[in-house]
């Protein structure tokens, strides 16, 4: 059923806390696991600069040493929960978050996504936007969404 | 020197009410950047690994001119010249020979250091996080007064395209600003910069040809052609024109002249292009197209001051009674004047908010990198996730954005004196620690801060110096200690501020322990004659043991 899961991160708690259910299903299919880490390009755009967003564009991103160890740092974290047992394949790219999280999916024959959610509601969802909201629109994949708020409220 | 303008105008420029086609387009304008913007925002990456197309220096000259030309190079410098005749030039020549200094001795070796943001220098060469911190707070405080001034011009062609009050109109336009960048950063980058530079300069030099063309004063080359109209008010109407050092002292004009050549060299928005340029070549070329873009608008604001001045004398009365604001809008009051079309002024005045606007967009994101990247990523939360670095990178420009709105109401100068206040601030703080930490090996952490400091000193005090009495009524006068302000003046404090400043920094690093091997080596790969490989930083090469190519 499930032959290759996709777990994306950007390496907050609220995406790790769906990596478990994650190594979880795989261990159960004999699935691959995908970690995939997006550079937000309109985050970097805020956060970093403008010309920032150019270099990735042009190819650069390798001379951007710290971005690259943050981002391989967060998908290390998938594979060294998921053991020598599962095979796990490290991805970064760049983009918008579920734009390129949904177009990694159909181009590498992801089976189920799986990923955490803050739930956030209301005011700071209409502001700040929920990634997994975005990419459940635009996915046709089936997604598992992991909430991070804990059963007791 | 400082006085508080005056926001009055017997001109009939904003009597017109609301003006249909100039509304549109401006309208059409904000649509095209947004439109821009959205057809190449970036969705995804095809490869960010292996190097593909770059943009060729001629786009990024364009791009250094539209970032760095803001609604004080378009409306102020014109306005200066015509107020303060000879002394503005000052601002002409200052502006200009900074390009120089950038070329030689900062443009190619900043793109081998090729970090982020131009706090990351400060921090990495002074390996210390306070320098991070007050390198940082500098940017937001340089944005902060530039966009004050970027809010004043574009209030008043708010006023005059809409016919709305002047307050109205900043923070319409101010808001439209703000909005666009807070949502979609600067959308579509170099592609959107290098249309607001063509938009920009194609509106001010059609007014410029315009008005030379239907008064019979210019031809094919007004910026050369305008020589009898200068003459003719030098020697009838009034001597002081051209006259040098009659509004201002021979001190006054070096000292803005040398504050503006340094705050050129230490402007955070215009540095970081550098890191990014394909190669060493590309930052080069792209430092002498954006010089010569300059130019092209630079070599004609001293042609509408002469036009300007002689068709205000014309129509409205004594030039030399001038309002500051008339002043100010002096290039639209010419196409005004002139009695163009209102279609035609319409385009010069939209002109001048597409300069305003890819400033302030630009020192806007300088404002939220050094917050969100400098400060609260670098110093206090190392994990923080990309979307907590983008919340941060909003909130500041919401709050930054609602501030200076605020301010720029009730402006506290015209608006090159406003932009000449960030520069000398630039040129004072930023301009030595870049300069000494890429030329210098042995500039210590210790040198530089202490040199900051100083910096602050004079190029923040100064300002408060000057600005102060106009908002606390409490202290009278001009300035809170005239001295002060007579000897380093709130435009220009760079005269005494940089070298004061550098020497603060040659004497404690002398004293202090010299710095870590690697940031040495650093230094040196920075400025190496040897050429680098195109892909190499010159951390790369320090850190891979290579030895330094000048070693």
């Amino acid at each position: 059923m499930y032959d290759t899961i996709l777990i994306p991160t950007d390496g907050s708690d609220v995406a790790e806390n769906a990596i478990d259910h994650a190594i979880d299903l795989a261990e159960q299919y004999d699935a691959t696991l995908h970690a995939l880490y997006v550079v937000d390009t309109a985050a970097i755009d805020i956060g970093l600069g403008t010309e920032q967003v150019q270099r990735i564009t042009e190819g650069k991103f390798s001379e951007m040493s710290e971005l690259k160890a943050r981002a391989t740092e967060a998908t290390n974290v998938v594979a060294e929960r998921a053991g020598d047992d599962l095979e796990v394949v490290q991805s970064i790219e760049a983009g918008q978050p579920h734009t390129v999280i949904s177009q990694y999916a159909d181009d590498n024959d992801v089976d189920l996504v799986v990923m955490g959610s803050a739930g956030r509601g209301g005011v700071r969802r209409a502001i700040l936007g929920s990634v997994a909201e975005r990419t459940l629109r635009t996915t046709r994949s089936p997604v598992l969404v992991v909430d991070v708020r804990e059963d007791d409220d | 020197m400082i006085e508080p303008v005056l926001l009055e105008s017997t001109t009939g420029l904003f009597d017109g009410g609301f003006k249909l086609i100039p509304a549109l387009t401006l309208a059409a304008m904000l649509a095209l950047f947004l439109g821009v913007g959205w057809f190449f925002r970036v969705a995804s990456v095809d490869d960010m690994w292996v190097a593909g197309r770059s943009i060729g220096s001629i786009e990024n000259g364009m791009a250094i001119a539209a970032n760095w030309m803001s609604v004080a190079a378009y409306l102020g410098v014109a306005s200066t010249v015509a107020f303060l005749g000879y002394f503005g030039l000052a601002y002409v020549v200052g502006w200009t020979t900074g390009y120089f200094i950038l070329l030689i001795f900062l443009a190619a070796q900043f793109r081998r250091f090729g970090k982020y943001t131009a706090p990351d220098f400060v921090g990495d060469r002074y390996y210390s996080d306070l320098g991070r911190a007050i390198a940082a707070t500098t940017t937001l405080l340089i944005a902060f007064v530039y966009i004050i001034a970027q809010g004043n011009g574009l209030g008043l062609m708010a006023q005059y395209i809409f016919g709305v009050s002047y307050e109205v109109g900043v923070v319409l336009l101010m808001t439209i600003t703000i909005g666009y960048v807070a949502l979609s950063g600067m959308l579509g980058a170099t592609k959107n910069m290098t249309f607001q530079y063509i938009i920009l300069i194609s509106a001010f030099l059609l007014g410029l040809y315009a008005t030379g063309w239907t008064q019979g004063w210019s031809t094919v080359l007004p910026f050369i052609e305008y020589g009898s109209q200068s003459t003719e008010i030098a020697t009838e109407i009034d001597r002081q024109f051209t006259e040098p050092f009659q509004d201002a002292t021979y001190y006054h004009w070096v000292a803005l002249c040398v504050s503006l050549i340094a705050g050129t060299c230490g402007l955070p928005h215009v540095l970081v292009r550098f890191y990014t340029a394909d190669n060493e070549r590309n930052a080069r070329w792209g430092t002498v197209w954006g010089l010569v873009f300059t130019l092209l608008l630079f070599l004609g604001t001293t042609a509408y001051a002469a036009y300007g001045t002689l068709l205000y004398q014309e129509n409205v009365g004594e030039y030399t009674e001038m309002t500051g604001t008339e002043a100010d809008t002096l290039v639209v009051l010419t196409a005004h004047l002139a009695e163009l079309p209102d279609w035609l002024v319409g385009i010069v005045a939209a002109g001048a908010v597409a300069a305003g606007l890819a400033t302030t967009a630009g020192l806007f994101i300088s404002a939220s990198s050094a917050a969100a990247h400098d400060i609260y990523t670098n110093l206090y939360k190392e994990d923080a996730s990309q979307r907590e670095q983008m919340i941060v990178g909003r909130l500041t420009i919401l709050g930054l954005g609602a501030v200076v709105t605020y301010l720029a109401l009730n402006p506290p100068a015209l608006i090159a004196e406003v932009v000449g206040m960030s520069f000398a601030l630039a040129g004072t703080v930023l301009f030595p620690v870049f300069f000494l930490g890429l030329w210098w090996e042995d500039a210590t952490r210790e040198g530089a801060i202490a040199g900051m400091f100083v910096g602050l000193f004079f190029g923040f005090g100064s300002i408060v110096n000057e600005i102060l009495p106009q908002y606390v009524s409490a202290i009278s006068g001009d300035a809170i200690v005239p001295a002060f302000a007579t000897v380093v003046p709130a435009t220009s404090s760079s005269l005494v501020g940089v070298p004061a400043v550098m020497l603060t920094i040659i004497v404690v690093s002398m004293f202090t322990e010299d710095p870590p091997e690697d940031v040495k080596r650093l230094v040196r790969q920075c400025h190496s004659p040897k050429p680098m490989k195109k892909m190499d930083s010159a951390e790369d090469v320090a850190t891979d043991g290579a030895t330094p190519a000048d070693d």
